[in-house]
């Protein structure tokens, strides 16, 4: 499904990716770790096809497509989702109105008929369930107003709605407190299909906990040093990062 | 009863004396009126000739679904026919007054050289005001419907137009001044709005200007409060190709407060011209100000937002805010807020931003599937609608939607993203 090959991306001229080889297969959840300044949001980033980000060599395929070729929009009609670290607000950009208008456009790539306002409506209330989103929330701005964990559910939410084939969350767990990650996580858990992988960036292991991943990936100064399974994490939660550097220099 | 003749020939002195304003005035650094003679004539201010409209072309371009009383002006003058207005409220046409009774007309006609933004056009209103509404609302009346005063233009020439809104204490009323155009060849509106509020009275004023392209429009609000009045307007910009409007709200008496939003999409060579000021004399009055403007092509847009708070306002609470959305490195943005503080206590905050749409935003909208073109026409639909929101009916709300999107280079269903 994705196929990262030797990908190395800079920032401003800086070196940030140095070489990522990255394969994930239909219905796997990998998790992504690694300290901070390590890559892991220019990673996220630079699959969603955010500008800013210089690809110097390498290559991401998706379905056999060449994800770099395509612009943001089509990377998401392609299937591909990012749950924002920071998600923006946008006041006066209906929730709602945004969702709808991403799904219908996603379907029309696929040949499939738009919803109407009615299914549509239905789709919405089922899958805010899911996340245990207010109603209320649905009709507001996007983000406007929003907590933090509110953000968080709101991009989760979002994903149950567009059902992406490969789900990218950046971070989603920072800023959460227990109940919020519970939350989240039981969304994310009730999405994991054998159609669709997620990707899951994150700092803490603490996470894993709730989302059991297949593979555990450990990202340190721009490259992949070590994979494993969840023991993985459990080692890196007891011993840091700094064991694995050293491992993978010496 | 006063010579109304004398009182009008005094004002047109008046005008004689100050002339037209001159890009040399500060209030009119960014803005030239020469063009008014030089394209109407040296006697601008001829007026247009009599409408040939029709009642069901002015139905056409009326509001559709707005429930209230209707007043139509077609080049200047009261139709009478088009019109309906409120029984067992002392409302009367200017014209009316000018000819049987002196002392009213001449109360709504009246102009103070010593007024804040006071140009000599002012006077030349009050000399050749031809028509315009004279509400005065007796104490405790509130009016249930709005008031919507439509203003048309056929013809070329001038169309002076003279409103003044009085209000007794504790009444209400809602008005909108609607102005549009037909007109193919270039003319001039020339309006101004007197609002007298007395204590606890309230006055909510929506106005849109939506004429011809080929319009000149000087447009001015000029708007006195006493103790705990309120007063809120929406002034939305939109036609034209000159346009020069000025707000100047007198917070006179204690608890007063206004709250002053406003919208300008100058397109195309379109200029616009916004200037408010907000003088708090009083204590304990609030304002707020919200003015936005979407600029595309070559257009040219001017802000300037004067508050002034003088000794003795204690416990004043001012805040405004503008914001400028450049769409064309073509377009143009004179935008100053102005804050002139004589007393201290007080709250007072102002910001001005000019720029483009946000990237974090733009790509947030783009990660769940809008094309680059829908993401930027969503973010602008956002900006300008921000002025909207509070605009209290839905059948007004949506029009000044549809008229302003319709502005913008949309390639999506206007109606859809209304929503």
């Amino acid at each position: 499904m994705l196929k990262i090959e030797n990908l190395h991306a800079s920032v401003d001229g800086k070196k940030i990716l140095k070489g990522i080889n990255l394969t994930v297969k239909p219905g796997e959840v990998h998790a992504i770790m690694g300290p901070n300044g390590s890559g892991k949001s220019t990673l996220s980033n630079v699959i969603a096809g955010r500008d800013g980000y210089e690809v110097t060599a390498g290559s991401v395929s998706f379905h056999d497509q060449d994800l770099l070729a395509m612009a943001p929009e089509e990377r998401a009609w392609a299937g591909v989702f990012l749950a924002f670290q920071y998600p923006v607000e946008i006041p006066g950009v209906n929730n709602v109105y945004l969702l709808k208008a991403g799904l219908n456009a996603r379907r029309q790539h696929q040949g499939l008929p738009e919803l109407d306002a009615m299914e549509f409506m239905q789709l919405v209330r089922e899958k805010a369930k899911l996340v245990e989103l207010d109603q209320g929330f649905l009709s507001r701005g996007v983000n406007e107003g929003f907590s933090g964990g509110e953000k968080k559910r709101n991009e989760i939410f979002q994903m149950a709605v567009l059902e992406p084939s490969l789900a990218i969350l950046d971070e989603t767990d920072s800023g959460l407190d227990i109940d919020a990650l519970r939350i989240v996580a039981g969304g994310v858990n009730m999405l994991r299909s054998p159609e669709r992988s997620i990707v899951m960036v994150t700092h803490y292991q603490r996470l894993l906990d709730y989302i059991e991943p297949d593979v555990v990936h450990v990202l340190v100064d721009g490259r992949v040093l070590k994979s494993g399974d969840r023991k993985l994490a459990l080692e890196l939660e007891k011993r840091g990062y700094d064991w694995v550097r050293e491992e993978a220099h010496a | 009863m006063p010579d109304i003749a004398a009182f009008r020939e005094k004002a047109w002195q008046a005008f004689e004396q100050a002339g037209l304003p001159s890009t040399r005035q500060e209030e009119w650094k960014y803005t030239s009126l020469a063009r008014l003679g030089s394209t109407l004539g040296e006697t601008w201010w001829t007026p247009a000739g009599a409408t040939q409209l029709g009642e069901a072309d002015m139905a056409s371009i009326a509001i559709p679904g707005l429930d209230a009383w209707r007043v139509v002006f077609a080049d200047g003058r009261l139709v009478d026919s088009a019109s309906s207005l409120p029984a067992g409220v002392s409302l009367a046409p200017l014209s009316e007054l000018l000819a049987s009774n002196g002392e009213q007309a001449a109360a709504a006609l009246q102009w103070q050289t010593d007024a804040p933004l006071y140009n000599g056009a002012v006077a030349a209103n009050s000399a050749l005001a031809q028509d315009g509404i004279c509400l005065s609302l007796a104490d405790g009346i509130k009016l249930d419907r709005p008031i919507y005063m439509l203003h048309v233009n056929s013809n070329p020439g001038a169309a002076h137009l003279r409103h003044a809104l009085i209000l007794g204490r504790e009444s209400s009323a809602h008005v909108i001044e609607h102005y549009a155009g037909v007109n193919e060849a270039p003319g001039l509106t020339h309006a101004v709005t007197l609002v007298r509020l007395a204590e606890a009275a309230e006055l909510a004023h929506d106005r849109l200007q939506d004429e011809s392209l080929k319009q000149f429009h000087l447009g001015r609000l000029d708007v006195t409060q006493e103790r705990n009045s309120r007063f809120t307007s929406h002034a939305i910009a939109l036609g034209a190709s000159l346009c020069r409007l000025d707000v100047a709200v007198d917070l006179a008496g204690p608890g007063a407060s206004c709250r002053l939003n406003g919208l300008y999409m100058p397109t195309g060579r379109q200029h616009s011209d916004q200037h408010t000021q907000i003088d708090h004399h009083a204590a304990h009055c609030t304002s707020r100000e919200l003015y936005r403007g979407v600029l595309d092509g070559r257009a040219h847009g001017v802000f300037n937002g004067k508050v002034v708070v003088h000794s003795g306002a204690s416990g004043t609470d001012s805040a405004q805010s503008n914001a400028n959305l450049l769409l064309s490195d073509k377009a143009e943005i004179d935008a100053k807020p102005e804050l002139v503080i004589h007393h201290d206590d007080v709250k007072a905050a102002h910001g001005c931003t000019v720029g483009q749409l946000d990237d974090k935003q733009l790509f947030y909208l783009k990660s769940r599937g809008m094309s680059d073109e829908q993401a930027r026409q969503m973010l602008t639909f956002a900006f300008a609608d921000a002025v909207l929101t509070s605009i209290s009916q839905p059948a007004l709300r949506r029009f000044i939607e549809k008229a302003a999107f319709s502005k913008l280079p949309l390639d999506m269903d206007a109606e859809a993203l209304i929503g």
